[in-house]
């Protein structure tokens, strides 16, 4: 009995194997719109569920015989999974990419290039990039993000401080964050929260400000002990440390966005896929948006997520036909409308900024005039974790910030060695 | 009676294996064959499938390291040596004992709680033994979301009312230390209606006329206590032990509830099942196959030396 | 305490007091979750704690249909918990049976076998049981999710157990009336293991509902999953923060257990003290 179920197993295995192999010829032949075949569709921003819903819809219209079943895990398990299900070629027929793990699963062969029907013109050439690997693209890129500060009208008025203004410096930010904390302790109000599981929101953007970077252009060395980092990672440190913005435990036991929208917060470094929430959000009128301040420089880091074709697919055709629609100035615009993203597709972003009361135009001109790439190498996981694992002392005080950095610096650039070896 | 089955597991083997002794069985030693197979191969073929050969395959996989997409090669002894030297593994050993020893404070609790369930003449005995029980009937995953909001370091119900008695509490499931307790106090509420009704059931054993006797003798209630029912209740309270130890170990989904991945605590709280899971979602499959050898060694000892232990503290009639 | 008088009547106030607080720390989570899923996320996010919420609101419970496939899910964890009990109830019965009555070569070694699992943590087979399930095809299928959890060595032992425990002079006397083993199982111990199937019954019931991570691995779309992956899938994100109704959904998802356990109350504790007897 064993026995016949591993050879089940086996022939099964076969069967997927021939299935894949026989797709592989007619791959890039997408115009039948009467084929049948249901796919999966995975990410992991549930906010984004309605836009997502409606696109699909939308697809049927084109393919009345492609089902496509969505997938949503959340952030913080969605590449675990997707490792898994990469290691037995059972991912998902289209999923969401992004940066940090796109070097990964193409240099593993693990996805299918996009289609001649993807014209790159459409998107910015920076998005493109990141989603090319040994000169081939792979991603459709979906949409990018900036990040600016969310502030809160409403708190500001009531502690007294003026709203933030173009072109304000790291000490202005950091005064009104002080003043709201102080003025506003006895209703549990901090003056500014920021996520820092991750770089992008928080961290990662202070270090450009302040004149450093967090890998060096050719992604073999890293930035984080150079004095410019440390000053943008101790900037960081100083906020929780006086009570500015909330410590690393209270972020934990409550989210960033939590904070935020339930009016505990009176200011929120965040990036466009926060409008998604925030638009529909109880406060959604006392909302207003601000460029980051200002150090050496004025940055942000810009980042965007792609969509993707698993090489393993078993319907190839019918999981091309939804990229293919995905990369439409159509599903873009029904995005931007959604307010679930700022849209790669070029020309299609003022729906994205019409989609809330609030200014979002910040995001755009910060995109166009001080965004700087998204780090990332072949591996980026790797040195992620060790962020992860070594940034919190210095954030919480436990250990100077310059220590830590060194630390993080060498043990990064072992990693980094390591992936080019 | 409890212990008396677990020593016929270890019994068992030995005994009835090779050469049936008796006539009895020589007499329809073929017959039942066929029957056995009948009633046991399937039964047997799903736990050798879904159970014992993965077993087997882990231990292979721990000589093996895998590439970020599930291939792999054989390393041979070096996943155990990376082992040896790793103070993650060291620190989710403590860690993990650490959690079973509270589990394990949890003990006297239900036997004292059981104790006064098993009053002559309480009433609404049902209603509380209910209510000790709900726990361990409620879905981890969703009751655990309650107890994030209740130890919320910031809008919790705890630190509202430690503040009350002048006390500022910390953020509960995110604090070095302190989660591990949070932790392990969710896992005793959840137990404890378990232990009690096992004990319980065990205090029902005792013959009444042990309390009767010692009342006439003038003993009190409290040395009845500590000397009927603690001895005579040994052998259930070591049933309940081995129970516990065994959960204690395999600590992981409160754990996961309770904390989630990205706490900026869990690195320090996490428990060596929890280790494993890291690592399978890093994708370092063969050095978490060679950590799930550690937990089965470890189990393995502890239960030993539970057993061993027992002579010297359970009473058995 | 230990200075009371022997017997005294009066001495059980100390025992109720005791009983009382412990029942009401016990029960208070489920009470302090039921109140929250009814108010707003203001009232969760507040200082001091809201104690009652501030605008009642019960579509909170309507909500999670929106949001959560909360009927294809609640589906798939009766299916599961169906296949789970009539499979463990069946084979278990059978192979404890077996292993009590009969006599057969290697019965101890077989076993010992099967009861060593007892002693492995599930993370340990969780990898090759994936492999298995995906090589049979039964990824985001009912009896994938279903299918480990039909054997049981817990079972078995326990059924085992029982068996031993029955008197054989009902069996003899069958067997020389000429039935068979099959005959004898099915006719005469099957009905007298009644206790003990019911027992196996509720634990395989508690158990399999709860189960969280072997579902969380093998179901990876939201509407093959049971309640329990998708609870803690909705829970782990941070994207989803409306926290009242999380918590209702919680509430859903624990109620059809809780609700069993209250009405079978004296059945389900029986069930549990039995397992443990054994």
């Amino acid at each position: 009995m064993r026995r016949t179920a591993l050879l089940a197993g086996v022939a099964a295995t076969a069967l997927l194997l021939t299935a894949c192999s026989s797709n592989d010829g007619g791959s890039t032949s997408t115009a039948d719109k009467d084929m049948t075949a249901e796919i999966s569709y995975a990410y992991w921003d549930a906010t984004q569920e309605k836009a997502i819903d409606q696109i699909i819809e939308e697809f049927n219209e084109e393919y009345p015989n492609i089902t496509v079943k969505t997938d949503v895990t959340p952030y913080s398990e969605f590449f675990g999974k997707l490792q898994t299900q990469a290691s037995s070629d059972t991912l998902p027929d289209v999923f969401w990419m992004n940066g940090p793990n796109f070097q990964l699963y193409a240099s593993n062969d693990k996805l299918e290039p996009v289609t001649d029907a993807v014209d790159p013109a459409n998107y910015p050439q920076a998005l493109n990039d990141l989603y090319s690997f040994d000169g081939t693209q792979y991603g459709v890129p979906k949409d990018y993000d900036t990040v600016a500060v969310f502030y809160n009208k409403a708190l500001f008025d009531q502690a007294g401080v003026e709203y933030p203004t173009e072109g304000w410096t790291w000490d202005e930010f950091h005064e009104k964050a002080k003043a709201i904390s102080d003025a506003l302790k006895a209703d549990g109000v901090y003056g500014t929260v920021n996520g820092l599981a991750g770089g992008q929101e928080m961290y990662y953007n202070t270090i450009l400000q302040a004149g450093g970077e967090v890998i060096s252009a050719d992604s073999t060395t890293s930035g984080y002990d150079s004095p410019e980092a440390i000053a943008g990672l101790q900037f960081v440190a100083d906020l929780i440390a006086d009570g500015s913005a909330p410590t690393l435990q209270q972020l934990s036991d409550t989210p960033q966005n939590v904070w935020f929208v339930n009016g505990k917060s009176a200011m929120f470094w965040s990036g466009t896929w926060s409008n998604a929430e925030l638009r529909e959000s109880a406060i959604v009128d006392d909302i207003e948006v601000a460029p980051l301040p200002k150090d050496e420089r004025e940055a942000t880091v810009i980042h965007g997520l792609a969509n993707v074709v698993a090489k393993s697919s078993k319907n190839k055709a019918a999981a091309q036909a939804f990229q293919n629609f995905l990369a439409s100035d159509r599903a873009a615009v029904i995005q931007a409308e959604a307010g679930a993203a700022l849209p790669a597709f070029n020309g299609t972003q003022e729906a994205f900024v019409a989609s809330a009361p609030y200014n979002l135009q910040v995001f755009l001109d910060e995109a166009e005039n001080s965004s700087f790439p998204y780090p990332v190498s072949k591996n980026t996981a790797a040195w992620n974790q060790l962020e992860n694992e070594l940034l919190p002392a210095a954030f919480s005080g436990e250990r100077p910030v310059a220590e830590v950095a060194k630390e993080l610096a060498e043990k990064m650039n072992e990693a980094l060695a390591e992936e080019n070896e | 009676m409890t212990s008396s089955a677990v020593h016929e597991v270890g019994v068992a083997a030995p005994a009835a294996a090779p050469a049936p002794p008796a006539g009895r069985s020589k007499r329809r030693g073929r017959s039942d064959l066929g029957w056995a197979l009948v009633f046991v191969l399937p039964l047997f073929a799903g736990v050798a499938l879904f159970y014992l050969w993965p077993i087997v395959r882990n231990f292979w996989f721990s000589f093996t390291e895998w590439g970020p997409f599930g291939d792999s090669e054989w390393v041979g002894f070096d996943n155990y040596a990376e082992l040896i030297t790793d103070a993650t593994m060291g620190r989710a050993i403590l860690n993990t004992l650490g959690y079973t020893a509270i589990l394990l404070c949890g003990i006297p609790l239900a036997v004292y709680f059981a104790s006064l369930l098993n009053r002559p003449g309480l009433r609404f005995a049902s209603v509380f033994r209910a209510a000790f029980f709900l726990p361990y009937v409620a879905m981890p995953a969703a009751i655990s979301m309650v107890w994030r909001i209740i130890y919320n370091g910031d809008f919790g119900i705890l630190n509202y009312m430690l503040s009350l008695i002048g006390i500022d509490g910390p953020s509960w499931l995110s604090t070095e230390g302190v989660a591990l307790v949070a932790v392990a106090l969710v896992g005793v509420w959840i137990s404890l209606g378990f232990n009690l009704i096992i004990l319980s059931a065990g205090m029902k054993g005792i013959p009444v006329e042990l309390y009767e006797a010692a009342s006439l003798d003038g003993a009190t209630r409290w040395k009845q206590f500590t000397t009927i029912t603690v001895p005579l209740l040994t052998p259930s309270i070591f049933f309940v032990s081995v129970m516990t130890v065994i959960s204690g170990f395999q600590l992981f989904d409160l754990l996961y509830a309770l904390m989630g991945t990205t706490n900026p605590a869990i690195d320090k709280t996490q428990s060596v099942v929890y280790y494993f899971f890291t690592n399978i979602k890093t994708g370092d499959n063969g050095y978490a196959a060679a950590i799930g050898v550690v937990i089965l060694l470890l189990v393995g000892i502890f239960t030993v030396l539970q057993f061993r232990l027992q002579k010297k503290w359970v009473t058995y009639v | 305490m230990s200075k009371r008088p022997v017997g005294a009547r009066e001495s059980n106030t100390i025992a109720y007091v005791v009983l009382t607080v412990g029942a009401v720390v016990m029960i208070f989570p489920f009470v302090w979750q039921l109140i929250m899923s009814l108010g707003t996320n203001a009232d969760v996010i507040s200082i001091p704690p809201s104690f009652w919420p501030s605008e009642f609101k019960p579509e909170n419970y309507a909500n999670v249909f929106d949001r959560v496939p909360f009927l294809s899910q609640f589906g798939v964890s009766v299916a599961i918990t169906v296949i789970r009990t009539i499979g463990q109830l069946v084979l278990c019965s059978m192979a404890g049976y077996a292993f009590a009555r009969m006599y057969f070569p290697f019965k101890g070694v077989v076993l010992a076998l099967i009861l060593a699992i007892l002693m492995v943590p599930p993370q340990v087979y969780l990898l090759p049981q994936y492999q298995i399930i995906q090589g049979l095809g039964w990824l985001n299928t009912v009896i994938g999710i279903a299918a480990p959890g039909i054997f049981s060595a817990f079972g078995t032992f326990m059924m085992r157990q029982f068996f031993m425990g029955l008197p054989p002079e009902l069996e003899e006397a069958a067997r020389l009336d000429g039935a068979n083993q099959f005959q004898i199982f099915w006719k005469i111990m099957l009905p007298l293991a009644k206790p003990g199937l019911s027992a196996l019954a509720i634990i395989t019931v508690l158990w399999s509902w709860n189960d969280l991570l072997w579902p969380l691995i093998v179901a990876t779309s939201a509407e093959s999953m049971p309640l329990s992956a998708g609870i803690a899938t909705l829970t782990s994100g941070r994207t989803i923060t409306d926290y009242p109704m999380l918590l209702a959904a919680a509430m859903m998802a624990m109620a059809p257990v809780l609700l069993l356990f209250l009405f079978m109350q004296r059945r389900v504790i029986d069930g549990v003290a039995f397992s443990g007897l054994k």
